[in-house]
């Protein structure tokens, strides 16, 4: 038996009363009474709609929100006055509303829900935003169908969002787990995922609670290990996500520093797997692409470049430590390029952030301050996709997305060859 | 005339033979303590030399940015520490071969010396300790302020930097027991000027950068304004 998160003495109760269901989905939340209710009412329909037979319940996972989130959770129900049901569900929906232990983050909040899903012996699992604006009854099918009807193990989402939207994930995580691993898995960060309960003990296993899995990492981590562990993993399309507003207290070093650092950690973790993979393959897909209408986005390249050139500025003896000579000066001639002509090289950037990931297993300094100073560098290569993509349509930027992960799986050799 | 000059240098002579006999085991003594000292200081620089390198004290130097304070000139840091107590380890020597001249002034001496001599590995491991906190953080607010796209990172870090050395000079002074009150009232001094000049100046020079700082605290106006995009 592995550790396992303690429980509320009520959720034990509630565990108790329950005994066993089909189907589980956790919904991570803090402070989020605003939006929580919408998703809730969206899950449960998912569940009379789509599986009117199964025992399901709804876990809701709290970091100790102060706006009576879980007071929502609880009272919210999608049988409101006026709806017509057209199928009705043979057993009710069970509600689980629990505080989570450990360090505050998602990846806590996550661990809290694999714990219950494994008690409750959940055969199929999935875990979905509280923010989101976007969900539907269809993404609790879409999430849950292929692990309950077709065998996988693991179901990532695939969005439609705007060009600008999901920049660490196009700029970084996406290119960095095809080309390491080999799988092309377009969303390895999406945040909503549908996995087996055979996958979700398995996580727990796993000796990472306190670590940046905790917080941030957790969405790369959970992809990363079901691929590189060779579970049955596919790709579901979700339509849009839009999350309610932004939140203005996410800082973007913070979230940087996490989701790398998982990203660098799981390199070191699985490297005899990556060290072998030559090619990527497609996954499966499960549902069916459509177009939607996204909501406009602003971007300030200006603030990015300024940052960026400060950046350079300032940085230089920092990055000393990570980039290798030949790119350090590509990075300052690429500073004193102004206006429209501003560009960040492909090739570049997939030495930049190999070159970090060698400086970061070598614990080249403080790895808070080495990826922290990423953040100038990572500001300069999004200002370069804007303004590159500042008249492209959805296709076209989804060409120069995988036009930058095909040059990360070139640089592999480069990468190879500094690491070792 | 010549007979009484003979007999005082002979008794002088005889004086300084006599002296110089009781002297001279001291002497070598003196020497013996000296020779051992350079040998033991030799091999302290090499063992050091030695550990630090298999703990990968240069690395580690590196990681916490203080290879810029414990570097001279193009030497590694490991050589510069290395160096440092292989001097420590003479020095105690030397003062160890000065006691054993066994006169009152050196005993005095090297018992004071020695006395004083933890109040001196305390202050240094002070600075030790101050340089290594002070260069951490100084880079880590040179990456926030460049990250937070503030103009004037370098200064900024600067600041903190020299504000820190000042405390952990103004503390190990304190603990060496040089003019306590005299620092004491100096450094009180000279961090509420800092602080004043620095209140006067955000007050009155950045009139503008104020407001605009404290429309933003107030009211929740990011620095990022007009970014909307999500970055995961």
């Amino acid at each position: 038996m592995t550790d396992r998160v303690p429980l509320e003495s009520e959720v034990e109760a509630k565990l108790a009363e329950i005994g066993e269901v089909d189907l589980l989905v956790g919904i991570p939340s803090f402070n989020n009474a605003r939006s929580i209710g919408h998703v809730v009412r969206a899950v449960s329909a998912g569940f009379v709609k789509y599986f009117p037979e199964a025992r399901a319940v709804i876990v809701n996972s709290d970091g100790g929100s102060k706006d009576s989130t879980p007071d929502v959770v609880a009272a919210a129900s999608f049988e409101q006055p006026g709806t017509i049901l057209v199928r009705h569900p043979l057993t009710p929906v069970h509600k689980i509303v629990t505080p989570y232990h450990g360090i505050p983050g998602k990846g806590s909040a996550f661990r809290t829900i694999f714990t219950i899903a494994e008690r409750l012996r959940a055969k199929a699992c999935a875990v979905v935003d509280s923010d989101l604006r976007s969900i539907t009854p269809e993404w609790i099918e879409l999430l849950l169908g292929p692990v309950l009807h077709e065998g996988f193990d693991y179901v990532a989402p695939l969005y439609l969002r705007h060009k600008y939207d999901g920049t660490i994930t196009n700029s970084i995580v996406y290119p960095v787990t095809r080309a390491l691993y080999g799988k092309e898995v377009r969303q390895p960060i999406g945040g909503d995922f549908g996995f087996s309960g055979r996958l979700a003990s398995f996580y727990l296993t796993r000796q990472v609670w306190d670590t940046n899995v905790a917080r941030f990492g957790i969405d790369i981590w959970m992809t990363t290990t079901a691929v590189a562990e060779g579970f049955k993993v596919c790709q579901s399309f979700l339509g849009a996500k839009i999350h309610d507003a932004k939140d203005p207290g996410a800082d973007l070093t913070a979230m940087m520093v996490q989701v790398v650092s998982s990203v660098f950690d799981l390199m070191i973790t699985y490297e005899s797997r990556w060290k072998e993979v030559r090619e990527s393959d497609a996954v499966p897909l499960y549902g069916f692409p459509h177009g939607v209408g996204l909501e406009p986005v602003s971007v300030n390249t200006e603030r990015m470049l300024r940052i960026f050139r400060v950046g350079v500025q300032e940085l230089g003896d920092i990055w000393a430590q990570a980039l290798a000579p030949e790119d350090k000066g590509q990075i300052e001639t690429i500073a004193l390029l102004e206006g429209e002509r501003f560009r960040f090289p492909d090739d570049v950037w997939a030495r930049v952030i190999y070159d970090f990931a060698v400086a970061y297993r070598r614990r080249a300094l403080p790895v808070e301050q080495l990826l922290s100073s990423l953040v100038p560098l990572y500001l300069g290569r999004t200002a370069s996709f804007v303004l590159r993509t500042a008249e492209s349509d959805a296709e076209e930027v989804e060409s120069i997305v995988t036009e930058l992960a095909d040059e990360f799986v070139k640089q592999k050799d480069y990468l190879l060859q500094r690491w070792s | 005339m010549w007979d009484i000059v003979s007999e005082l240098l002979g008794k002088m002579l005889s004086g300084f033979g006599e002296k110089l006999a009781a002297f001279g085991p001291n002497l070598l003594a003196m020497l013996l303590i000296l020779t051992a000292g350079i040998i033991v200081a030799g091999a302290a620089h090499l063992l050091a030399r030695f550990v630090l390198a298999r703990l990968g004290f240069d690395r580690l130097a590196r990681q916490w940015g203080v290879n810029s304070v414990l570097q001279f000139g193009r030497r590694e840091p490991s050589r510069v520490v290395a160096a440092v107590i292989a001097w420590l380890v003479l020095g105690v020597f030397l003062l160890l071969a000065v006691s054993a001249l066994d006169l009152a002034v050196a005993v005095e001496l090297v018992s004071k010396a020695f006395a004083y001599l933890p109040n001196v590995l305390v202050a240094v491991l002070i600075l030790v300790i101050g340089s290594l906190v002070s260069a951490f953080l100084r880079r880590s607010v040179l990456i926030a302020a460049v990250n937070a796209g503030l103009p004037s990172a370098r200064s900024l870090a600067a600041a903190v930097h020299v504000a820190l050395m000042v405390v952990f000079v103004a503390m190990a002074l304190e603990h060496l027991g040089v003019g306590r009150q005299v620092i004491l009232i100096s450094f009180a001094i000279l961090f509420g000027g800092l602080v004043l000049a620095l209140a006067l100046a955000f007050g009155l020079a950045g009139r503008d950068l104020a407001r605009d700082y404290l429309e933003r605290v107030v009211r929740g106006r990011k620095e990022g304004a007009g970014d909307e995009h999500r970055h995961l």
